[in-house]
């Protein structure tokens, strides 16, 4: 008796731990089913797929599109997805790409080569009679060449060697001929978006409310992924809630799953209750002040660089923000393609700021603000709605300024006035910008003149402009763009930064994060490279 | 009476033009259009001769007569246009934000109706004098209380803390019961303190004295002898007030997260989305001119000293 008792202690000890080791794994063991309610700051606009790029957008459409390729967000590399593989030519003009077999969109055609042609073809050239502009992230683009029903090839005009990642992006997602073969116009309506993707719109009330249901079928998920089959959630609805209280009050009330967008000063309160905020990197283009040096207040380089010495990030990222927004050190992300550290660049003193505007010409009148030739140096900067808490971070700064002479407007106004006076440098001599984006091409994004023109150069956006261009700049940019040689472009990369830097055309403040909150029984969160949010993983441990 | 009701409607059609015509014109004066103001946002980044092409395709470009009449063609149509930033047509949006602004807007002012009478007869018949002052000072309460932060409270009291309705996915009844009470609040204010006022008068005139010589009851007096006087000018204020209303239901249907008019017009704002804000002040104003015809045709019927013919003038 005794003895079997101790022969049977460890056996019971065994199945003890055995059974708690199962348990253990269960609470890691993904579980289908349930609907997750995702509260949405903003509704969607149009859901053509290059215009994911505003976020209320990419959140849908990272759910209900896949693309030809995946970028790993942790390592930035790009791994298979719907292309098995694919060839570059040495100039990278030429892109190959061998699709996976057996891919369908939701409405049952199937996503072949002829698919993705048209996809990219409308992407990359746009079209004119169905209103559809072009994409951001296809440049160059000249055609495209079926070769067998599962081999797709891609012609540029010049070297693009920023396309494979382009086709790993928000707005490179593919969607079905049905949808492309509809206007421009119509695609504001969420249940004509065709995708391939795990999830399906299975309903929309406009402005308010959409609904997605899991495709039973769905079986190509990215190649490295375990989990390939169906999505674990059955559905996600997506609730637009513009108010900020109410939107953390219900996550926390039990009422919500998860939240998109959180400001720093909510955090606290979020995490206090043992909910978990997500702040994935945009890595791109960081939260930054840029000049627009066609005002001649701001044409001297003397006058930025006192003016980036006089900004003290610190003190904005301590007084604003939380641990979630580090302090730029460059002009792009330290998670970005290509960054380099400029933090000795980037540093913040009020002294050789006076001195540098004292050599510049501009001496302190009565008032305290500098001046001349009778010009006081009084500069105008429309806030951004879209980048977090900006209006005040604007004011901080011009506080800042204000300590060695400078004066900075901060204006609201209306969205037109913002528009049209965004494009004339002598109304608006300073502008906050950023861009998301994980390749090196989004810092030729940014400041290209034929693309956004942060700088506002001549032969850019603007008809306003009398003589700004910088061609050493625009240079550095183009190679960005073209140069087939990763090692090289990367080289390009940082002689942009270091330039940007040295003419202090920017002063970048934070490296921005998407940021968004979450309940402690959602698992399996994962964000795409720049931060939009990806349920495919996503289950429910409740 | 039928030429008055004729003539009123002509009226009220003329003000409808020029409601259309001046909203568009000012609409037109205003910087910046909503083609370039949606595909000008960053994350778009498109070139300036992409935002060229789109202004093209979508006719923003043109003389401001061949637009005004084009868009003044449509609308006769039933044809409101297409709202650029949602990407859908205007009609599409009124059919999904209409019906709720309008079930929200009908039951908030049947609810300020009731508060607003409740606070009139409490404010006469409470039984103590300092009950009675106490219940006078609410409407000057509630018209200072700012509507968003009655919102924000209600839904941080009975939704988040003491869970009594749920604010997010709410069944059709459940939504409805914070934001009518929100929307009210600021609606009873002017009408119960025009009511407390004109109770007030009427209870000085001599025909009320003569009622209390015969020994009515103070209830008896309210209902049969004030009630009936005091009511004309509440009337008239309630057809004011719908403006109102839809200013309120703009705050409410933001801090609820409903859709409807009010949410619309604000981001349509914002966006200068033309077609939508044209939709927008139309219907608003044919809503405004219906509810004032229907205030003075009930004139007559509640006060019979306006039945005369000669009465019948505009």
């Amino acid at each position: 008796m005794t003895l079997r008792k101790h022969l049977l202690a460890p056996v019971f000890a065994l199945a003890a731990a055995v059974s708690l080791s199962a348990i253990a794994a269960a609470a890691d063991t993904p579980v289908q089913g349930g609907t997750l309610v995702y509260l949405e700051q903003q509704a969607h606009t149009n859901l053509y797929p290059p215009a994911g790029g505003f976020y209320p957008n990419g959140g849908i459409l990272n759910q209900i599109t896949d693309k030809l390729t995946y970028q790993n967000p942790q390592t930035l590399e790009i791994e298979p997805w719907l292309a098995q593989s694919w060839e570059v030519n040495a100039d990278a003009t030429q892109y190959t790409f061998k699709l996976r077999p057996g891919v369908t969109f939701s409405d049952g055609s199937p996503l072949d080569a002829a698919a993705v042609a048209k996809n990219f073809d409308i992407f990359g050239l746009g079209d004119k009679t169905l209103k559809y502009p072009v994409s951001e992230v296809v440049n160059n683009y000249d055609r495209s060449e079926v070769i067998d029903p599962l081999t797709v090839k891609f012609y540029f005009k010049k070297p693009s060697p920023g396309f494979l990642q382009g086709t790993a992006v928000i707005g490179s997602g593919l969607v079905s001929l049905k949808t492309l073969a509809l206007p421009f116009d119509q695609l504001g309506d969420a249940t004509k978006i065709i995708g391939s993707g795990p999830f399906v719109v299975a309903s929309e009330t406009l402005g308010k409310e959409l609904t997605l249901k899991a495709r039973p079928d769905y079986n190509w998920g990215p190649a490295k992924f375990e989990h390939q089959g169906r999505a674990y959630l059955d559905g996600i609805k997506y609730i637009v809630t513009g108010e900020d209280s109410v939107r953390i009050g219900a996550l926390l009330a039990g009422q919500a799953d998860f939240i998109r967008q959180v400001q720093a000063y909510d955090e606290p309160q979020v995490e206090g209750q043992g909910f978990k905020i997500y702040a994935p990197s945009t890595r791109g283009v960081n939260n930054s002040i840029v000049f627009r040096p066609d005002n001649q207040l701001v044409a001297d380089v003397r006058v930025r660089k006192a003016l980036s010495l006089a900004t003290n990030r610190k003190e904005i990222v301590s007084t604003l923000f939380s641990k979630n927004y580090p302090v730029a050190t460059s002009v792009i992300a330290s998670t970005a393609i290509g960054y380099k550290d400029h933090s000795a660049d980037l540093g913040f003193d009020l002294d050789k700021a006076r001195q540098l505007l004292d050599e510049a010409g501009y001496v302190a009148g009565p008032d305290g603000t500098r001046a001349k030739d009778g010009k006081k140096l009084v500069l105008t900067a429309y806030e951004s709605l879209p980048q977090p808490q900006n209006r005040a971070t604007l004011q901080l700064i011009a506080q800042q300024w204000a300590k060695v002479g400078v004066k900075l407007n901060v204006l609201a106004g209306d969205a037109g006035s913002r528009t049209v006076d965004d494009l004339d440098p002598q109304k608006t001599s300073v502008s906050p910008a950023m861009v998301g984006r994980a390749d090196p091409d989004v810092i030729k994004s940014q400041f290209y003149p034929k693309n956004r023109d942060a700088l506002r150069q001549k032969g850019g956006g603007s008809d306003k402009i009398q003589s700004f261009v910088d061609d050493k700049l625009n240079g550095i940019l183009e190679e960005i763009a073209s140069q087939p040689d990763k090692q090289k472009r990367l080289q390009a990369v940082a002689d942009a930064q270091a330039y940007l830097l040295e003419q202090a055309y920017a002063i970048p403040i934070f490296e921005e994060p998407q940021a968004f909150a979450g309940a402690p029984y959602v698992k399996g969160i994962a964000f795409e490279a720049v931060g939009r949010p990806s349920f495919y993983n996503v289950w429910l441990a409740k | 009476m039928t030429r008055y009701i004729l003539s009123r409607i002509g009226q009220a059609l003329l003000v409808l033009w020029a409601a259309f015509t001046l909203s568009f014109l000012l609409l037109q004066a205003m910087p910046g259009d909503a083609v370039l103001i949606k595909f000008l946002n960053p994350d778009y980044g498109l070139s300036p001769e992409q935002i060229q092409a789109i202004r093209e395709a979508y006719a923003v470009d043109g003389t401001l007569l061949t637009q005004y009449l084009k868009t003044l063609a449509n609308f006769l149509k039933g044809d409101f246009g297409y709202s650029i930033q949602a990407g859908v047509p205007v009609s599409a949006q009124l059919a999904v934000n209409l019906p709720p602004t309008l079930m929200l807007a009908a039951l908030g002012f049947a609810a300020a109706v009731g508060l607003a009478v409740l606070i009139a007869a409490l404010s006469s018949l409470a039984p103590f004098a300092w009950l009675r002052n106490l219940v006078q000072s609410i409407p000057s309460l509630f018209v200072s209380v700012p509507v968003f932060w009655l919102g924000i409270m209600l839904i941080q009291i009975f939704s988040f803390r003491l869970k009594l309705v749920s604010v997010i996915n709410p069944g059709p009844w459940e939504s409805l019961v914070l934001p009518v009470a929100t929307l009210s609040v600021p609606i009873a204010a002017p009408l119960a303190q025009i009511l407390i006022r004109s109770i007030d008068e009427i209870r000085t005139r001599p025909f009320i004295a003569v009622a209390v010589a015969k020994g009515a009851t103070q209830r008896r007096i309210l209902w049969r002898h004030v009630a009936g006087n005091a009511i004309l000018p509440a009337l008239t204020i309630a057809g004011v007030l719908f403006g109102e209303l839809i200013a309120g239901a703009v705050v409410t249907e933001t801090v609820f997260g409903l859709n409807g008019i009010g949410v619309l017009t604000e981001k349509a704002v914002g966006n200068q989305d033309l077609s939508v804000l044209q939709a927008v002040v139309v219907i608003s104003a044919a809503a405004f001119v219906t509810i004032n015809l229907l205030v003075d045709l009930l004139y007559p019927i509640l006060d019979p000293r306006l039945r005369t013919p000669s009465g019948a003038t505009a």
